[in-house]
């Protein structure tokens, strides 16, 4: 009896599914980060909301980028999309299924293209086309303890330039400066190891792949790529870092066991807002000219109808208006994506109070950004897995490079 | 001679009524698997022969392409390998541990209830907290379990980050997080025993034991078999723990396995035909072990 | 005749202790990191006790996530789902059990056979399905497209396969149909075992993580373990409110499930059936 009760309860439940009706434009949001940023990306929907009421705004948490991938994949071929995207790698779900709506707009005035950073742009192209707006945009950010740093007796007003440098200071932080007298101390650490490779290669002056007219292929094996390995090999042959353990480089950096970390600069709102932590940052080192490559998240519109797009276009436009972008990256870590955006009175507080932001943000003038291409995924993890092999020593350097070029060749021919 | 025509008559009324209750239970079962599995393994089954991506959403005819390349994939076999190993270590440790601590909740001793809970206690919590306490547990330098081993005077371990113990961790982790399912259905098949049985056997004069061995662990049989099987299918199906526990398969790619893979090529590299070649050829081979266990199983389901 | 029951099994208790703590402990982390600052979280050497024992960390869930929605949708989705699947699972098994008719081996295969799936293989062909039917965003799609019996039906059939068919046929002399011999003998009789099934089912559900992610866009529609991701964020993981969401979201399951265990493990039916 209780059984067939529940039943109907679960039956009546069906049929209570909520559809909104009326005349306003409806529009569908979806976007792949939580916590902070997620609160912080609600607040400007919320707002969009309040001032546009023709527009009915539904928005939500789709999972993580990975999730948030899957997601859309299933959502587009059942014609059950989201409207506006805002996730990881955006140019793969638009440009790749060759809709370059975004390109149209790009002389819309309101949008201001040439106030973004051109290696913003960079990476919200797919084969060399604009076909996204690139919005919770991260950078790779070398963090240090301070206490670490103290009680080694290293003084970092005058940084190291380059990473041969660099591994002088981690050497000298990891034999001095060992705060928790544990046997596990380490002098350096990266949690993103592909993202880390890549900004080496190009600071290397080699350009991860090659792009010719629409052919790609992986050049990070040449010899330049080579000598970023032998490189990496140093690091974990004189033992600054820990082979293999990456995915827990954080939890050591904040153990006080760890003087140096190489993470996302979408970290600085959070850590500067604890006061237990002592954390600063300096200039990421570099081989032969300075850069960092861009990570992060983009705005994709994949609206179906030309008139729904256009509604989608306001929201986005909105979004990346420079007030609305930067209030978004100083709550979160991402970085203003505008010049202009710099100028404000809030970004130059928050430069002037903490240090790390103006770190990160300096970082934008040489900041770079690869095409996007349809094996990118495949090709992090093939760096990933062969930075991990180069560092158990099963292959030599040039080997294991040339092993996962073969890989992703194979891959983009496949 | 009447007699015998009166009786084949009330079989067959009673075979047909055995039919026509048979389809009337059966159907909301089958609804379900047609809709939920024969549907779905369709699409997959045509997506197996095209070159569907994840991002373009292209789709064209392939033929055996996306197999072949499965099939010559030294990843492939590396992940089946892996997954051997796997279940080999899994199965052994998860039934034999859950058959003794069941054996032993199954007696009449103090805190029972509390032990009970204590073993069931892990199944309840969700893989994203468990995942993430584990991790911690298993960091060489700030995770406590070398801090208990450097207490113990033992070496401290790798874990989770050489290529040695890496799939050895993820199976602890695994053990620990599924025990209490197989402990729960032991108990229930221990519990199911009629007490007459055991103490017609003590009467006999056996000894605890030889209850266990004589009696109570044939009556088990088909709780056995059926812990076995699942073991096997649900060993073959691994993957949230590995993912959430090593990235990127782990050391030197270490705990690759077959779902892994199967993901790997499906999401990562947004391969969904080669994904779904993969997904066939993992259902053909856990198809030839469930037969295998079948046979040399005792009497696990039986129609007669 | 043993005076105290203590002193009969000794090594037993002292074995089960030693096991009982090895499979709590990761509990008891779980209960200190929910009380920990975010220094005591990262202190080394680890730091088992937290330096206070303020609530602020269940206060931080609810404040992030809408807890409160999540844990609702998530027992009713679990609690629908494990009724319908426990229902269709003991026919079905029943039948396979108890009843002849054609084609039952390779209907059995089929059954078996669903098993041989992963999710994530048919979670996209699966999610085309259900938006064909109109099932995104319902609480009929999150419920249905997770009904997968085959696991339930199998349990559910070992151990009905143990009940003697002569209680089956004393019935039918009786006059009963097959569905009330299913009804007044079989399922009173397995109450151990649709106990365990509906235990197993529950859990598989209140654990679904990928689905309910899918098939529901709408806040509103989400389920406890997505609520748990949220916390889980790329501008780094509050570990120690992530613990206490998860402590608030398993208690309330461990108290049903030790009422539950006083219920089925201790009327133990089949030892009914010695006649």
């Amino acid at each position: 009896m209780k059984k067939s009760v529940m039943i109907c309860v679960a039956m009546l439940a069906l049929v209570a599914v909520a559809i909104p009706v009326g005349a306003q434009t409806k529009l569908k949001v979806w976007f792949a980060v939580s916590g902070d940023s997620g609160e912080a990306f609600k607040a400007l929907l919320e707002k969009y909301k309040a001032a546009n009421p023709d527009v009915a705004l539904e928005y939500s948490y789709s999972g993580n980028y990975g999730d948030t991938a899957t997601k859309v994949s299933a959502a587009l071929i059942s014609n059950t999309a989201p409207d506006v995207a805002l996730m990881a790698a955006g140019p793969l779900y638009t440009g790749a299924r060759n809709d370059y709506f975004i390109e149209t707009k790009l002389n819309d005035a309101d949008l201001n293209k040439d106030d973004i950073y051109p290696g913003v742009w960079d990476y919200a192209k797919y084969n060399g086309r604009i076909c996204a707006v690139p919005y919770g945009i991260s950078t790779p950010v070398l963090y240090y303890n301070k206490a670490i740093l103290e009680k080694a007796g290293i003084d970092l007003k005058n940084p190291p330039k380059t990473w041969t440098e660099f591994l002088q200071i981690a050497k000298t932080a990891q034999a001095k400066g060992n705060i928790s007298g544990t046997p596990d101390f380490w002098g350096f650490d990266a949690t993103d190891v592909a993202w880390l490779f890549k900004t080496m290669l190009y600071q290397n002056e080699n350009t991860v792949i090659s792009v010719k007219g629409t052919k790609i292929s992986p050049a990070f094996n040449d010899e330049k790529g080579v000598e970023v390995a032998d490189f990496w090999k140093k690091l974990t042959d004189e033992k600054v870092m820990p082979v293999g353990q990456h995915s827990n480089a954080e939890k050591k950096f904040l153990a006080g066991n760890l003087a140096f970390l190489v993470a996302t600069s979408a970290r600085i709102a959070r850590w500067s807002k604890d006061p237990s932590l002592q954390i600063g940052a300096i200039p990421m080192p570099y081989f032969k000219r300075p850069s960092v490559a861009l990570g992060g998240n983009v705005l994709v519109i994949l609206s179906k109808d030309q008139k729904t797009k256009e509604a989608a276009w306001k929201l986005v436009k909105f979004l990346a208006s420079k007030e609305n972008q930067t209030t978004f990256a100083l709550k979160t870590g991402y970085l203003p994506i505008r010049k202009s955006g710099l100028n404000l009175p809030e970004a130059k507080e928050a430069v002037t109070s903490n240090p790390m932001y103006a770190i990160a943000f300096d970082q934008l003038d040489t900041s770079w950004s690869y095409w996007h291409f349809e094996q990118m995924g495949t090709m992090d993890q093939l760096l990933a897995q062969a930075i991990d092999a180069l560092e158990r020593n099963v292959l030599t350097p040039k080997a294991t490079l040339d092993k996962a070029a073969n890989e992703l060749q194979a891959e983009i021919d496949g | 001679m009447a007699m015998k025509k009166k009786e084949a008559t009330k079989v067959y009324s009673l075979k047909k009524e055995q039919q026509r209750a048979a389809a009337v239970m059966m159907t909301p079962l089958l609804i379900t698997l047609i809709l939920l599995f024969l549907l779905p393994v369709l699409l997959v089954l045509i997506m197996s022969f095209t070159n569907w991506s994840m991002t373009t959403t292209t789709r064209s005819y392939v033929g055996f392409r996306n197999f072949l390349f499965v099939l010559n994939d030294g990843r492939f076999w590396k992940a089946f390998g892996n997954t051997l190993f796997y279940t080999g270590i899994k199965l052994v440790a998860d039934t034999g541990l859950a058959l003794f601590i069941a054996v032993l909740l199954d007696k009449k001793i103090h805190f029972r209830r509390f032990f009970r809970i204590a073993h069931f206690a892990p199944v309840v919590v969700p893989i994203t907290a468990s995942s993430l306490i584990w991790l911690w547990f298993y960091d060489p330098g700030i995770g406590p379990l070398n801090q208990i081993l450097s207490w113990l005077g033992l070496p401290s371990m790798q874990w989770l980050y050489s290529e040695k113990t890496a799939l050895l961790s993820v199976i602890l982790f695994s053990v620990w997080k599924g025990l209490g399912y197989n402990v729960i259905l032991f108990l229930a098949g221990l519990q199911s025993i009629p007490e007459s049985y055991l103490e017609a056997a003590r009467i006999d004069g056996a000894s605890e034991r030889q209850v266990f061995r004589k009696v109570k662990l044939p009556l088990l049989a088909p709780v056995t078999s059926f812990i076995i099987m699942m073991g096997i299918i649900n060993c073959f199906k691994v993957f949230t723990e590995v993912d959430v526990m090593t990235p990127n398969h782990g050391p030197l790619e270490s705990t690759l396995l077959m779902v892994s893979y199967i993901y790997d090529q499906s999401f990562t590299r947004g391969k969904m035909g080669r994904g779904a070649a993969a997904a066939i050829i993992l259902f053909l081979i856990i198809f030839v072990f469930t037969m295998l266990q079948r046979r040399l199983g005792r009497k696990e389901v039986s129609f007669d | 005749m043993s005076k105290h029951l203590r002193s009969r099994y000794p090594f037993t208790t002292l074995f089960l202790f030693i096991s009982a703590a090895l499979m709590i402990f990761p509990f008891a982390w779980m209960l200190l990191s929910a009380f920990k600052t975010p220094a005591d979280v990262y202190n080394y050497p680890p730091k088992w006790i937290p330096s206070s024992f303020k609530f602020t960390n269940f206060a931080e869930v609810f404040k992030k996530i809408p807890f409160i929605r999540f844990y609702a949708n998530s027992i009713f989705v679990s609690v629908v789902q494990t009724v319908l699947q426990i229902w269709i699972s003991a026919m079905g098994a029943f039948a396979f059990a108890k009843l002849d008719f054609p084609l039952k081996k390779k209907l059995f295969a089929f059954m078996q056979s669903s098993l041989f799936v992963p999710e994530i293989v048919t979670i996209i062909p699966l999610f085309l399905l259900a938006a064909i039917a109109g099932l995104v965003d319902t609480y009929t799609g999150l419920i249905v497209a997770e009904l997968n019996c085959a696991f339930t039906t199998l349990l559910l059939l070992s151990f009905f396969q143990t009940i003697p068919n002569e209680l089956i046929d004393a019935a039918k002399v009786d006059g009963c149909g097959y569905f009330r011999v299913f009804l007044k003998v079989i399922l009173p009789n397995s109450k151990t075992a649709i106990g365990t099934a509906s235990l197993f089912a529950f859990l598989t559900h209140w654990r679904s993580y990928m689905w309910p992610l899918i098939i529901t866009n709408d806040v509103k529609m989400r389920t406890l373990p997505i609520g748990l991701k949220y916390l889980v964020t790329e501008t780094g993981t509050e570990y120690q409110v992530l613990m206490a969401a998860s402590l608030m979201a398993i208690v309330p399951v461990l108290v049903v499930y030790m009422f539950m265990e006083k219920e089925f493990v201790q009327s133990i039916t089949l030892t009914g059936l010695k006649t």
